[in-house]
Formats: structure tokens, sequence, C-alpha cells
């Protein structure tokens, strides 16, 4: 169902692969990494060991953040059944498709 | 995360800093990201505005039925489309334009990660499945109010609110289909008449008509009332000149243009209800006898309801009403060719035209679920599979 007064706007950030936490254990509170912009404006993400150079994308088709009303987390991933309300809208995206770079920390020097 | 552990990885990072805007988001996963609780809707043009306006989107459907989205004119069907990279979504995150036009804008910004998706809802635009409309009206359609039957506390009635939970249609399509089939609110139900009920109610309107010698383009709202009031209640009166006419003022007075093609049309189907099949010559000259002094009856008029067979001699004609027929496209096209092998495109498109999609064409709904040869010189439609 719809919302009361402003909406907020969010950003997308889409990335390759999957996410998963460095220690096992949920990924809640964990860090991702740290966001940067250059001055033309290009993003720039430093993931654990990788930096990833993306693009800001205007989104032609806006999406919408939905939440579900209720406790329980989505009972099976195809079941829209319920009540949902619109929490956000997302109109831009930071698009990282370039293949990481790794972060080399130590070069060994030659004896 | 402070502003010298960010410096020490861009340092190792081995990116000059200078080259950069001053403010970081040091992104970290919220408490709830993992739980799958925020999904994603790709908006179609015109949706996203309304939600800015504040207007609601609703999901509707059963537990049987395949989802949709309503707007408050419109029906999408959902579908969830997969990607292979991670979306993540992140409250409070800022473009570069953002940053540049903020000077003021902090120079480490704590962003949590609302959610994650690899999947999101795709929409697209589809007709609003009414059929379950009607069939719910017929549940119990109204007799009138002598009907013993209606006093019965078991009878299946439904308020507006009813068929808005049940119908996976927005309201404006909802209220206009209820237009469409001549439902009338009674007693805060939405009812559809009987059909004899509603020939019984006519038949006073035509007589009345008949006998006060009016045009047919001016039938007055006041005299029937005070003519007919006796018989049937007011409501109901009005609603039959206002199903079978269009209403104007006409110096203060309220006037009924009746509708000549719909009243032939609804004598046709009470005539060709009594049986499976007609003569049709028979059938033409019962039916002009029967339609009120000053109409002319065409079988154009019989659209969508009955069906004439050329084919056979005599020629013949029944009773076929397109809302008897399937919605789901491959259906109702299996029921056609289960009722004929061959069509043209004349006879078919009636049944057919409430198919097309918002700039579908009957041709483009043919060239998909027909195939086309000749017959005698004629395009015919047949089916493209084998019906049992």
């Amino acid at each position: 169902s719809g919302s009361a007064g402003a909406l907020a706007q969010w950003v997308l950030v889409e990335l390759q692969g999957e996410v998963e936490p460095r220690q096992s254990g949920s990924l809640a509170g964990s860090l991702l990494g740290d966001l940067h912009y250059t001055c033309e404006g290009v993003p720039v993400l430093i993931v654990g060991h990788h930096i990833l150079y993306g693009k800001v994308v205007q989104l032609e088709k806006p999406f919408a953040v939905l939440v579900k009303e209720g406790a329980a987390p989505q009972d099976s991933p195809g079941e829209p059944h319920g009540h949902y309300t619109v929490t956000a809208l997302i109109k831009t995206k930071l698009l990282f498709k370039t293949r990481p770079k790794p972060i080399i920390t130590h070069v060994p020097k030659k004896v | 995360r402070s502003r010298a552990q960010v410096d020490a990885t861009l340092r190792a990072a081995r990116l000059n800093p200078g080259e950069l805007l001053p403010a970081v988001h040091c992104l970290r996963f919220g408490p709830h990201a993992a739980a799958g609780q925020c999904c994603l809707l790709q908006l179609e043009p015109g949706l996203c505005a309304e939600l800015e306006a504040g207007r609601s989107l609703v999901i509707r459907g059963e537990k049987d039925e395949q989802a949709v989205l309503c707007s408050k004119d419109k029906t999408y069907d959902m579908k969830i489309a997969d990607t292979s990279n991670m979306l993540l979504f992140i409250p409070g995150c800022k473009t570069p334009e953002q940053l540049n036009a903020d000077p003021s804008s902090c120079n480490i910004i704590h962003s949590q990660i609302a959610g994650f998706s690899n999947n999101y809802w795709e929409l697209r635009r589809c007709r609003p499945k009414l059929k379950k409309l009607r069939k719910l009206l017929m549940e119990d359609p109204y007799e009138g109010p002598d009907s013993r039957k209606d006093q019965a506390l078991t009878v299946s009635k439904y308020t507006t609110e009813d068929l808005l939970s049940l119908i996976q249609a927005s309201e404006e399509e909802i209220l206009h289909q209820l237009q469409a089939i001549d439902a009338c609110k009674i007693e805060g139900y939405w009812r559809i008449l009987e059909f004899d009920y509603e020939m019984k109610l006519l038949n006073h309107v035509t007589q009345l008509i008949d006998s006060e010698s009016w045009s047919l383009s001016k039938v007055p709202l006041r005299t029937c009332l005070e003519e007919l009031g006796s018989l049937e209640p007011r409501e109901m009166i009005e609603h039959i000149l206002l199903s079978y006419g269009r209403k104007y003022v006409d110096d203060g007075e309220v006037y009924f243009e009746m509708h000549e093609d719909k009243i032939c049309r609804a004598i046709a189907q009470m005539l060709l209800q009594n049986a499976v099949k007609f003569n049709l010559s028979e059938f033409q000259e019962v039916w002009q006898q029967s339609v009120p002094e000053g109409m002319t009856t065409r079988i154009d008029q019989l659209k969508g309801l009955a069906l004439v067979d050329k084919s056979s001699r005599p020629e013949t004609i029944s009773l076929l009403k397109v809302e008897d027929l399937p919605e789901d496209n491959q259906e109702r096209f299996n029921s056609l060719f289960g009722i004929r092998e061959k069509w043209t495109e004349v006879d078919i498109t009636p049944y057919i035209q409430d198919l097309c999609a918002e700039k579908q064409s009957v041709g483009a709904l043919l060239t998909k679920y027909a195939r086309s040869s000749t017959l005698n010189g004629v395009k015919v439609y047949n089916s493209r599979r084998p019906i049992s």
C-alpha cells in the first residue's frame, strides 16, 4: 500500500558476484567497504582487498523498495501475497561492472 | 571507521585523495539487511509519479491466483526477474551531484545497507481480471423486491470493498466494469438483475412508451416513475432506464434517449435462450415483431451474443455469449475452435475483441493463436493445434 508524506530516495549499488561475510556468521553490522567518488564523479568502491570502478546510472525504470509487513521474513521467495509498504524510491544506481582490481599490500623485495 | 582508517585504506590502494571528492561513504550492513524483508519492484512509466503523489499501489490475488499489482486505474502482472548481480539498497547514499551541490556535506558518511537482493519484481501491464466480477454477482442475481430468496441471510452479496479485495483489477477498472454490466447498488450491495426480472422491467417501460406514444429519444423519467411506481420500486425503474437509455436534462426535466440496439439485443437474447438453435429467417420474423414499435432489428446488433451458421440449410442462429467464454487467451481460442472449426475474421472478432491488449489488434491475436487458410475464396482461421 502507499505512503504518507515524501518518499525517501535511496540508491542502488550493483555488484558482480555474491556478498558473503568475512567470518562465518551474520552479515548484520559488518563492514562492506568505502565508497569514494573521483572529482569527475566516477564511483570507486574499496571492498576488502579490491578496488572497483563503476558508473552512476540514472534508472530508466525506477525501483520502489517494498517492505513486507508482519514479523517473519518471506516464507517463500515467490510469494508476493501480503501487505506491503513502499519505503523508498530508487532512481539512481551505482553500477560496478569492471573486474575488481586487487590491492597488493606487500611487494616482496628481490634479494 | 575513522578518517585515519579511511586514509590508510586509500594509501594502501594507491589512490590519490587529491583526485577524489572529500566525502566518503563507509558502507556497513544494517541489522536487518539479511532478513529479506525488503524487496525491489521495478516501476513502469507513470507509477513512480503516482507513488510520489502519495497514491497507493495494491497487490491483489488470493492464494490460488497469480498476483497482480493495481494502481488507481491500471492492472499489471508481476513476475520475478533474476539477475546474476547483487543489488544493495542504501538509504542516504549521495550521488556526486548531491555532494557537489552541498559543500557542507560530511566528510565521513556512515551508510547502512538496508537490504540486498539478486532479484526484483517486474511489471507488465495486463487486462484486468474481471470475469470473476460477473461470476460473483451472478451467484445471487436480484430477482425483484418480492423475491423470497433475497430475504434469506445466506444470499451472496458484495459491497465495493468486498469486490476490491476479491477482484484482481484496479478500482477504476472495477467500477467501470460494474457500469458496463449494468450492475446496481441495492442496500449497499452490488447486484446484477436476474434476466427475467430485467426483461419484466424493460417490458413495463416499452409498453408505457407505446401507450403514451412517446418518441424513443424523449422518455420522461417523472412520468415513468408516476405510472410504474405502483408496479415496481422507483430505483428499479430508474435503473432500467439508465441501463437502456442515455440520461439528459431538457428544460429542467430528466429524459432518456433509449438505446434501440441494446433493447433489440436484449429481446433477441430472451428469444434465443429458449432453444439451442433457431431457423434464422423464422427467428428474424419473430424478433422484429417482438421489439417496440419504431425499432428496427439487425443481425449486427447481436455481435458477441449470437452466432449465425450460414453453412447449414436452412441457415440457423444460436445463442453464444462472449461473457460465457474463458478469460485466458489460449483457452478462449480453444473454446471457439471447439464450437466451430473454421471462422472468418468478421465472425470471430466479436468473440476475441476483449482479449486485445492496450495496443494490440485483432489481427495480431489471430496471427498468434490461429492459422489461416482459404476456403471458397474466403480467408478463414482455424486452430494451430488439433482440438480433441
